[in-house]
């Protein structure tokens, strides 16, 4: 800085209250001499009056400005003064910060090499001022610095001081040298005493100062004051601009043309945002002109800036440098190879000036030949070129050998290694590194990062000390964002205790309305220093900021101070943070994903591994694989994210199909229950929330559960009705559509030996008995004539031979003889009841997929219905059972082109029916129709078949028609039918049914049967309508065969039969 | 709490189904659509009766016809600072889940009195004052509700016993 005349001083307080005041009875001559080194600055406010009396001790402590007007240009000094001062008065303190101590004093280094050890030891004795004002009696005692120069000083006249620069030089040398050896010559004690006296005034001193009253705002500088101006300097260059002035304060001093400014001084810094700039005080601006033409890397003619009288304090605000401590994580800055890595404290050395790291090597062991001049100094010399820098490897001792065996050495025990200069422990590289040259702040390390300093212990355990990574990532979120809105609570200050809602928040000030207390309604302003966010238990919360645990979110279960434990909302766990950390939140789930991964997602690792995400962090995923094994892994790691399929199945240990959101439980084991969240071929995911364990998420075998409750009740959920908003199964078949030709029966014909009555013709109304069939035609004998003759099937109505009512004889009962007609005509006739059928039919597909919709289910008894839509029928109806075998046959029919009859005999439909069904049913039904059909005929036998029959047939039809409305689901049915027919009702069935032909009358499917297979076909699928049609035949054939009979055009059908059998396939 | 709530409702119908017992089939649509599910913050227990069916509007594109069914249901709301009955059914160490009715809770170990301790020995584990108090899966708690979260389809809360009269529920 330079130094204008000096004024007297108190004219005007200083715009701190650090500044010292002046000592009042200098003399001219002292200042002289103090301010030979320093270029000195008259300032008239430095001195506040009161504080003249301890000037002198004072001084040392406020090297700014000091009595005899000196203002200090080195930061050096006013660095000094900042470490002392912080502790009385933070908002005033003109100092500037450590960090820029530091800097100076490298800075110095540069510019006065020759100095610099004195130069510390200014530093460390808050020097400045105190040689400044030193009294006589001070001269005397000690050596330092401040005395030299005093000497100095005092020899030179201003006049002759340029030349005598150097000389000076030497005789402060030899000053130094007979005051060391004098001290040394002094017995400790004494030294003791000499210290004590020096320094030990200091407290009472600024005791007093503190006493005095001096509002500190009258301190503060006014428009009387010298204006400062920031002048534009060349980035980097700020001190050395500084130094120049100073020197040029020197050169000038007590010359014509003094420099005419009253302070400089730069707040530079690699992160300041006042670095490119210089501040100098004067009193016009073109007294900077002056001062600054002609030197170096300074801009006086760019813009200048002057800066606000209220912003001045702000240029001198110190910012605290934040502390170090061990295992805290902080970036490299300095050797350039390592600029931006992370490294770890492991201790910070008494000073505080410099800190031991630990942090991963980037070594080429020599591989290039450059990297041989690596060292840091090597590299320091080059900053702008840091070349291509080899990646972090720890250090491996081999490597090392391999090329430069000469420069390693260590102890392979304890694993460390000095390498070209470089200490190395457990593979990290260990360094001294002075403090600036860290990034402590805004440090944020990932947990890549974090980890690969955890995975370097030996035994390969990972030590993470989440601890001091949570408090690093918490420093780098020293500011708290409060927002209107927020709840908060003050905890420090005049206005502790009070709690208010933010209403407005500017800057560091947050209006708070308050809530509670005596103030309640009222506004008041805070700062936000003392303030935190305040939740009650039960709140719910989203954490925010620089926490780990950023974006759970979650509801508070305690709150200790300003740490609050929160239950996570995702994983059900609990996690404490800070609860500046937190905002109430409105969203739910907050963390559930990374990427495009989210909780519980299934997704492929590898080939032959799947896993569903069960923990998602900020930077990992925690996976369950198919194994029940977790393991974390980062979303690179994962080949994809597969897709839930809504349709998968599988089918549980007894065959039951099994889907997503089926509540299952397992077999043996554990007997865990949970919902299915994934199917992935033979494996299930299922969640449960009775645990927490990898969020409530397990892996077993499809095989090895057991159906609890499906989804929708497909199993267990009878009452459950039809779908009203998709199709009415009763209406879902075209009634007129219904052309398919009766399936072939195989063995005797049904109608032989029936009684029947002629529908039509010449012969109407007669009855007579069947004594022969084909396929379309019957040769009767008519009772009243001895006469046979031939009818066509469909014209004929069975009837029984005792009551004379109408019949089935395709039902179970073994109505007889309707065989043939049933088959042809009950395209016809039966088409009322086929499509009835056709519904039950459909149903049983329905029942191996979805027994929901089943009509089976709706209509009859739930507990037999509950499996197949067979049973269901076989329960109720006998008949019932039959169409599904019907059914079979119909599908054999196709395949086999009808050369046989469908239901001919127990053979055909084994064969036959289950071939088709398999085919199509490839897929899920088969298992299921397996089941399925295997029990069926265990019952149909055992009760249905024969004799019960015809009961059934009669009360068949009305709960047909009510199992018909509820009929199934289009959709499902469908996609479902082609299996279950086959695989279910038809393959079973047929061993039972064999013996009991009559019942099964070839013909009630065939007729059924050819209504469906329309309807089918509309549908869509090939395959699916055969089926289906073979399906609805059975159920007419059961429910509504009884009444239909009598509809049944046997005649009719053989004709409709063949070709619309061929349409179909 | 307990609540009889008038409430409204849309209800589909596929045309198939048009003819005389339509309204029938809304009204069973209604329950089995309705009844049992999270409606945002209440549950929906039962459907007493609808009082209002209107007439049916054809929704243009799909031919599904559109009620607006008014119909009076018991629902239930849990509040905060409500005290609810409910059954313990998993332990751990942080606490242990209940669930009253079609409501989760969980009552942290932080909201519980002091002497009430984690026993990980027991089995099953289990909460324990080793006095009268033991709160294992199974157990009928009385728990007082603090805080409360809904999502779609469901709702969890959070509980605790801490508090006179709360806690087990001796049998």
């Amino acid at each position: 800085m330079a130094s204008s005349d000096p004024r007297s001083m108190g004219d005007s307080e200083s715009e701190d209250d650090n500044f010292n005041p002046a000592p009042a009875d200098l003399s001219d001559d002292e200042e002289a001499a103090k301010n030979a080194r320093s270029p000195r600055k008259a300032n008239p406010r430095t001195s506040s009056p009161a504080l003249d009396d301890d000037g002198s001790d004072e001084e040392e402590e406020s090297p700014v400005r000091n009595t005899g007007a000196t203002k200090r240009p080195s930061r050096a000094a006013s660095v000094v003064e900042n470490d002392e001062d912080e502790d009385e008065d933070e908002d005033e303190e003109p100092a500037q910060n450590d960090d820029d101590e530091e800097e100076d004093e490298d800075d110095e280094d540069d510019v006065h090499g020759g100095h610099r050890r004195k130069r510390r030891r200014d530093r460390r004795t808050a020097f400045f001022d105190i040689e400044a004002e030193v009294d006589e009696e001070e001269d005397d005692e000690d050596e330092r610095d401040g005395e030299e120069i005093e000497d100095f000083i005092d020899n030179a006249h201003p006049d002759d001081m340029v030349d005598t620069n150097r000389l000076n030089d030497d005789r402060r040398h030899r000053e130094l040298d007979r005051r060391r050896e004098m001290e040394a010559s002094l017995d400790a004690e004494k030294q003791a005493e000499i210290l004590r006296e020096r320094y030990g005034k200091r407290a009472p001193t600024r005791g007093f100062g503190d006493t005095t009253v001096v509002p500190k705002r009258l301190l503060l500088p006014s428009v009387e004051d010298p204006s400062i101006w920031a002048v534009r300097c060349k980035e980097g260059k700020e001190r050395e601009v500084v130094f120049s002035i100073m020197r040029r304060v020197e050169e000038r001093l007590g010359t014509k043309n003094e420099v005419p400014v009253i302070s400089a001084f730069e707040r530079g810094g690699i992160n300041s945002v006042m670095k490119g700039y210089i501040y100098v005080e004067a009193q016009r601006q073109n007294d900077i002109m002056i001062t600054l033409d002609g030197i170096m890397n300074v801009y006086p003619r760019t813009k200048m800036v002057l800066v606000e009288i209220k912003d001045m304090p702000d240029l001198l605000r110190v910012t605290k440098t934040p502390s170090l401590e061990p295992g805290s994580w902080v970036r490299l800055r300095k050797p350039l190879k390592h600029a931006g890595d992370l490294a770890q404290v492991l201790d910070v050395t008494e000073s505080g000036l410099e800190a031991r790291v630990r942090f991963i090597p980037r070594l080429d062991y020599g591989v290039r030949d450059e990297s041989i001049a690596l060292s840091d100094a090597g590299k320091r010399k080059r900053p702008g070129v840091p070349g291509p820098r080899p990646p972090q490897r720890l250090f491996s001792e081999v490597e090392a050998r391999k090329r430069h065996p000469r420069h390693i050495q260590g102890n392979p025990q304890t694993n460390t290694w000095t390498y070209m200069g470089d200490d190395f422990e457990n593979g990290f590289q260990v360094k001294d590194i002075k403090i600036q040259q860290l990034d402590v702040k805004d440090v944020n390390p990932t947990l890549e990062e974090v980890t690969k300093f955890a995975s370097g212990a030996e035994d390969g355990a990972e030590n993470l000390d989440l601890k001091a990574l949570a408090s690093s990532l918490k420093d780098s979120n020293i500011n708290v964002a409060y927002v209107p809105g927020d709840v908060i609570e003050v905890y420090a200050g005049e206005q502790r205790g009070v709690i208010g809602k933010a209403t407005n928040v500017q800057g560091d000030i947050v209006t708070l309305q308050v809530l509670e207390g005596p103030l309640a309604g009222q506004s008041i302003e805070v700062p936000n220093k003392g303030l935190r966010k305040r939740f009650k238990a039960g709140d719910h919360v989203k954490v925010i900021g620089g926490s780990r645990f950023r974006d759970e979110v979650g509801m508070v279960v305690k709150i200790n101070e300003d740490r609050v434990t929160l239950l996570t909302d995702q994983t059900n766990n609990e996690i404490t943070v800070f609860s500046k950390d937190l905002r109430e939140a409105d969203d739910i789930g907050g963390q559930g994903s990374l990427g495009q991964y989210s909780l519980l997602d299934l997704v492929q690792l590898d080939p032959t591994t799947v896993g569903c995400i069960v923990k998602v962090d900020r930077e990992s995923l925690v996976i369950l694989d198919q194994h029940g094994e977790t393991k974390q892994v980062m979303p690179s790691q994962i080949t994809n994210k597969l897709p839930t399929r809504k349709t998968a199945v599988a089918a549980d240990r007894n065959g039951s199909e099994i889907r997503l959101d089926d509540v299952v439980r397992e077999y043996g084991g554990q007997q865990r229950q949970g919902k299915i969240i994934h199917i992935h071929r033979s494996f299930i995911f299922l969640h449960r929330n009775t645990t927490n364990e990898n969020a409530g998420v397990f892996v077993t075998r499809a095989g090895n559960v057991n159906t609890v409750a499906a989804k929708g009740g497909r199993i267990n959920a009878a009452g459950g009705g039809p779908d009203l908003t998709s199709m009415n199964p009763a209406l879902k078949r075209n009634p007129t559509g219904g052309n398919m030709a009766a399936p072939k029966s195989f063995g005797p014909d049904r109608a032989i030996n029936q009684t029947v009555t002629i529908r039509r013709g010449g012969y109407k109304g007669l009855l007579g008995i069947v004594k022969d069939a084909t396929d379309t035609h019957c040769r009767v004998e008519l009772h009243t004539k001895a006469k046979i003759i031939t009818v066509p099937k469909a014209d004929l109505s069975f009837r029984d031979k005792i009551t004379g009512r109408p019949v089935d004889i395709n039902s179970r009962g073994g109505r007889g003889g309707f065989g043939g007609g049933a088959g042809g005509g009950g395209g016809r006739g039966g088409f009322g009841g086929g499509d009835r059928d056709w519904s039950g039919g459909s149903r049983t597909p329905m029942a191996s997929g979805g027994p929901e919709r089943t009509p089976a289910w709706g209509a009859p008894k739930p507990s037999a219905t509950a499996r197949t839509p067979a049973w269901s029928r076989g329960a109720d109806v006998s008949g019932a059972r039959t169409p599904a075998w019907g059914a079979d046959g119909s599908r054999t029919v196709n395949p086999y082109d009808g050369s046989r009859t469908s239901y001919g005999g127990a053979t055909s439909y084994g064969g036959g029916s289950r071939t088709p069904a398999w085919s199509s049913g490839a897929k899920t039904p088969a298992p299921d129709g397996f089941g399925h059909g295997s029990k069926t005929p265990a019952y149909g036998g055992g009760d249905t078949w024969g004799s019960k029959t015809p009961a059934y047939g009669v009360s068949a039809p009305t709960p047909g028609a009510s199992g018909d409305s509820w009929g199934y689901t289009p959709g499902p049915s469908h996609a479902f039918d082609a299996p279950t027919p086959g695989a279910g009702l038809g393959a079973p069935t047929p061993a039972l049914n064999a013996p009991t032909p009559g019942a099964y009358s070839a013909p009630t499917p065939g007729a059924i049967s050819a209504p469906t297979p329309a309807a089918w076909g509309g549908w869509g699928a090939d395959a699916a309508p055969t089926p289906a049609a073979g399906a609805p035949t059975p159920a007419a054939g059961g429910y509504y065969g009884a009444p239909t009979p009598a509809g049944y055009g046997a005649p009719e059908t053989p004709a409709a039969s063949g070709p619309r059998y061929t349409d179909d396939d | 709490m307990f609540f009889l709530h008038n409430l409204e409702r849309r209800v589909t119908l596929h045309p198939s189904y048009f003819g005389r017992n339509m309204h029938d089939l809304v009204t069973t649509k209604l329950v089995k659509d309705v009844e049992g599910t999270c409606a945002g913050d209440y549950y929906i227990i039962a459907i007493m009766d609808t009082f209002d069916v209107s007439e049916g509007r054809i929704l243009p594109g799909s031919g599904l016809a559109e009620f607006t069914v008014g119909y009076r249901a018991v629902v239930w709301r849990p509040f905060k600072g409500e005290v609810v009955d409910a059954i313990a059914y998993s332990v751990n160490p942080h606490g242990f889940f209940a669930q009253a009715g079609p409501l989760r809770l969980f009552v942290s170990s932080h909201l519980m009195p002091d002497e009430i301790q984690y026993d990980a020995n027991a089995t099953p584990p289990q909460f324990t004052n080793n006095a009268d108090m033991v709160i294992e899966p199974g157990t009928h708690v009385r728990v007082k509700i603090i805080g409360l979260r809904t999502e779609v389809g469901e709702m969890w809360a959070i509980g605790s016993i801490n508090g006179d009269f709360l806690g087990c529920l001796q049998a």
